[in-house]
């Protein structure tokens, strides 16, 4: 049963260098446009189930007008969900306001997720970031304020120029916050971006494991659970909606580029705005069984505690080891299996490709 | 048609000097073609002869020229230009009477020049010099003509072509006709057909290339092959001008194919006499020189189920490449493979790339390796075609090598850089001649293996592509040569050692370890790259281990793309060998031929 649901906003007021998602610069009357086919699309493909998880990502959703959020709620209110259904914003700190805030909360969005990024002025500016730390501050008391209990920050780190001293200092900003979640991202130079386009390279991967390791033992020591390769929270906390989608399951996707997986189907609409309308595609993957297999194996091995080996055995009708010669793997501590699951250690999961390939290459002939 | 209206001949050239574009002039110029159905360089059949310029196979084509009132027949039998393929060329000379000596109207003589010319007099065939591009803006035919009067032609023997334009052919053709003996072997007497080539097809079976040299031979008749004794009945007989014409008979002088139900290419031994089983001759024509492999390499499937495809595809080659030798041979690194050998190192690429492209199956190939001799203390002697045959040290008593002379043609003014470049290669000068004031030949004894590793790459880069070299094999001498281990992860990969001068190998170590560290990849854990003789290592480097493979990111939009990139990674591990637990792309095979430092 599909139990999430993704809604895609590809607006912004201003883009960021890094950025490879779906975006485009805010104008209202494409926006007014925009949610008009929005509606529509979830009109004709949603099916009427109650979701668990709903997530309106972007672009920027929170830079839509007061009127155009009330709006966004209208359509938000087409989908079923229940008192507990975690339902997340992403925004970042520049255009929320007390007004927005009141209206999340009366439409049910319990979960609010900021993209910080970094607090070093050099490093914002690389990033085309435009916020201050008192800013952060100050719209984070009013989220706090307005009765969000469930807050989210993301951090970039293996900045070119970045020392881990940096890194510490940003982090010992974000936890002054207190976010019951943290997202920390190792910059990918992705193609069609600015950074691409300017030719910028990556840092050395061994500064790069090194910020990675010390973000791990710091978040950890202040007593954040790691639960997926860059993501850490409080206890209870995880992001279910994410959580979903590293457990193999369904989840619709509405919005110009997002992504879906129903019926066997994964499949992305087009990042066209003007295409939009038409419902043309992106990309359509009709998923076989063995894919369906590989997916879970490579998105499970993703969350620390791994796979679990008796739901992947009630899942697909046989056991993970009748399926794969993984026991090798397992010798050379690239695996551990122990309390019914399988997954990679902790200290080896920077690396988790490698380990992953391995493992889908031990697949047994049947 | 009558003996004196039949010339046999080939053409023969420095690469590049436009032999292949002549033949398709010839071709079209006597009417073979026309000039719609040419395809530049007919004769070249193989894809990759005509990607490379270079002509492998031989190919006879039957050509039919009027002169007044006589028609006259043109056998033109092609010839390799490479001097890893001079045995081929000596079997085609065998079977002509004349040949064309092709000089670049702007290159001038080069190194194959010279020794196609003395392959081609040792077989006391008459010689027509063309100066051939004389089309070119660079062209310069009078210098040309000085160089050939130099190595004893004289002006009046000389006809300057384009086989761009055509200018010169019909002269070319009278002369061949006016200068080429015919052939005189008496069509009465019992059947002597030399066989000079052979090619597998899979209707028809073993196609020999034959010239008659006495006797006739006909459709149905039963021949015998003098040195095998086997015997066959005679199915078809046809001539190429240049599409396959069936003909009745073969007559002396004329040359064809002829085709018998021979099932496999080992029952044809090129060189040896066709005759007759109920009229036999009394003895052979004098076959070849045997040819020996010079330079051998393993070859082994990056996949080790393809076994039994690469023996396969080494079969089929062996059906029209006499000069190609394997045997299965087993490396604890890579599995079951075969130790093949090479007439030289383009003969090597070749095959390496035929095996690649026509039968698709991914090759490591280990390092070339030329023959040793090994004397042990209780003065028996070793062959040693593989460093992993190479005797413990303490038993060996002399090493020796092979060497060869070699000419090396060169503008003068990169005498320098070149005697340089030999020295490096443990070269002895023998002299050095000038042709004229600005060119040179430059005569070293090397040792074969130094040419083996990477001269030809130098000599180009040297002499910024202006020089040309030939060699000969002359023999072996003493040389203090050891056996180099390569380690990885503190285990021997047997397949990349190699044999050294003892005096170069701290050298080599060192380069060949650096070179694997740049193309082994980071694997999960540190892997230490070691040269070693004995047990003395010589050279260590380290790659070092992967600290990040991962990706930061996946949400719901970025699934699909993270499998798509995983695929990949495990299709690229495809291509690597798992030697150890170490995982080793197939390059690494071939770091060990590197000498430049990094």
């Amino acid at each position: 049963m599909i139990k999430h649901c993704y809604i895609h906003i590809p607006f912004c007021k201003t883009i960021c260098s890094y950025c490879d998602f779906c975006k485009q610069f805010y104008d209202s009357q494409k926006v007014k446009e925009y949610l008009k086919n929005l509606r529509e699309e979830i009109e004709r493909d949603y099916q009427g189930e109650e979701m668990d998880t709903i997530y309106i990502g972007g672009g920027t959703p929170t830079c839509l007008s007061l009127e155009e959020l009330k709006e966004l709620m209208d359509i938000l209110s087409l989908i079923h969900k229940s008192h507990n259904t975690e339902i997340t914003i992403e925004g970042n700190v520049e255009t929320i306001s007390k007004e927005k805030l009141v209206l999340f909360k009366q439409y049910g969005i319990n979960r609010i997720s900021l993209g910080i990024e970094s607090i070093n002025e050099n490093h914002l500016r690389f990033l085309e970031r435009n916020h201050t730390k008192e800013q952060i501050q100050k719209t984070i008391q009013m989220i706090r304020k307005e009765g969000f209990h469930n807050l989210n920050l993301d951090l970039i780190y293996a900045i070119p120029g970045e020392t881990i001293e940096e890194v510490q200092e940003d982090l010992d900003f974000l936890l002054s916050l207190q976010p019951e979640h943290i997202s920390t991202y190792s910059l990918m130079i992705e193609d069609h971006t600015k950074l691409k386009i300017q030719g910028v390279k990556p840092i050395a991967e061994e500064t790069d494991e090194e910020m990675y390791s010390l973000i791990t033992s710091y978040l950890k020591e202040k007593g954040y659970i790691h639960y997926e390769i860059s993501n850490f929270s409080k206890k209870g906390y995880e992001s279910k909606h994410n959580i979903g989608y590293w457990k193999n399951e369904e989840y619709y996707g509405f919005g110009c580029g997002a992504s879906s997986y129903k019926d066997s189907i994964r499949k992305t609409n087009t990042r066209s705005l003007t295409n939009y309308p038409k419902g043309n595609l992106l990309e359509r993957e009709e998923v076989t069984e063995s894919d369906k297999i590989e997916y879970e194996i490579l998105l499970n091995l993703r969350l620390l505690e791994g796979i679990s080996l008796s739901d992947f055995e009630e899942k697909y009708q046989m056991p993970l080891k009748d399926l794969y010669n993984y026991q090798q793997l397992v010798e050379q501590g690239l695996l551990i299996e122990e309390e019914n699951h399988l997954r990679v250690p902790e200290e080896k999961i920077y690396v988790s490709n490698e380990i992953i390939v391995k493992l889908l290459q031990s697949k047994k002939e049947i | 048609m009558k003996q004196e209206n039949i010339r046999n001949f080939c053409i023969i050239a420095h690469i590049d000097h436009g032999k292949s574009t002549l033949a398709d002039r010839i071709l079209e110029r006597t009417g073979a073609i026309d000039k719609r159905e040419l395809k530049d360089q007919m004769l070249d059949s193989m894809d990759l002869e005509r990607e490379r310029g270079i002509t492998i196979k031989l190919n006879a084509v039957q050509l039919s020229y009027q002169k007044g009132q006589e028609e006259y027949q043109l056998n033109l039998i092609d010839t390799p230009g490479h001097v890893d393929f001079s045995y081929e060329v000596s079997r085609s000379l065998a079977a002509c009477e004349g040949a064309l000596l092709v000089v670049d109207a702007a290159q001038g003589i080069e190194a194959q020049t010279l020794a196609n010319l003395y392959l081609a007099l040792d077989n006391h065939l008459t010689i027509i010099p063309v100066i051939n591009k004389i089309d070119l803006p660079s062209a310069d035919p009078e210098k040309v003509t000085k160089e050939l009067e130099n190595i004893g032609f004289s002006r009046e023997e000389i006809v300057r072509t384009s086989a761009k334009t055509g200018e010169g052919i019909d002269e070319l053709l009278e002369k061949i006709i006016e200068v080429i003996p015919h052939p005189t072997g008496d069509k009465k007497k019992p059947l002597k057909a030399l066989i000079f080539d052979s090619l597998f097809d899979s209707y028809r079976g073993v196609i020999t290339s034959i010239c008659i040299k006495e006797g006739e031979v006909k459709v149905g008749d039963i021949i015998r092959m003098m040195e095998t004794g086997a015997t066959y009945e005679v199915v078809g007989l046809s001539i190429n001008n240049p599409k396959e014409q069936e003909v009745k008979s073969l007559i002396a002088g004329e040359v064809g194919y002829l085709y018998a139900s021979i099932k496999s290419i080992t029952d044809v031994h090129v060189g040896d006499t066709i005759t007759l089983e109920d009229h036999p001759a009394e003895e052979r024509l004098p076959g070849y020189k045997p040819m020996k492999p010079t330079v051998y390499c393993g070859l082994y499937p990056i996949e080790s189920n393809k076994f039994e495809d690469l023996r396969e595809a080494l079969n089929k080659l062996k059906l029209n490449d006499a000069a190609l030798t394997f045997e299965p041979e087993t490396s604890k690194a890579l599995g079951f493979g075969f130790r093949c050998g090479f007439l030289g190192l383009l003969h090597m690429e070749i095959v390496e790339e035929r095996i690649e492209r026509e039968f698709g199956i991914d090759l490591i190939a280990t390092s070339p390796s030329v023959v040793y001799e090994v004397e042990l203390n209780d003065h028996t002697k070793v062959i040693v075609d593989n460093p992993s045959k190479m005797p413990k040290r303490e038993a060996i008593n002399k090493t020796y090598e092979p060497y060869v002379n070699c000419s090396i043609f060169s503008p003068s003014e990169y005498i320098g850089p070149l005697m340089e470049l030999c020295q490096d290669k443990r070269g002895t000068f023998l002299n050095m001649d000038y042709i004229d004031t600005e060119r040179v030949t430059i005569h070293y004894e090397l040792p074969l293996s130094e040419i083996v590793y990477d001269f030809f790459d130098r000599l180009k880069s040297c002499t910024k592509g202006y020089a040309s070299f030939d060699y000969e094999v002359i023999g072996y001498k003493p040389s203090d040569l050891v056996k180099m281990d390569i380690l990885l992860n503190g285990e021997i990969v047997d397949a990349l050692s190699v044999i050294v001068h003892k005096d170069f190998a701290y050298q080599r170590g060192r380069i060949v370890v650096e070179k694997l560290r740049e193309i082994i990849p980071r694997q999960l854990f540190e892997v230490p790259i070691q040269a070693a003789i004995g047990m003395h290592v010589i050279a260590r480097e380290t790659v070092k281990a992967l600290r990040k493979d991962v990706l930061a990111k996946c949400y719901g939009g970025d699934v699909t793309r993270k499998k798509k990139l995983l695929e990949k990674q495990k299709e690229g591990k495809k291509r690597m060998k798992q030697i150890g637990s170490v995982e080793v792309p197939q390059e690494a095979f071939l770091s060990i031929l590197s000498t430049k430092e990094s």
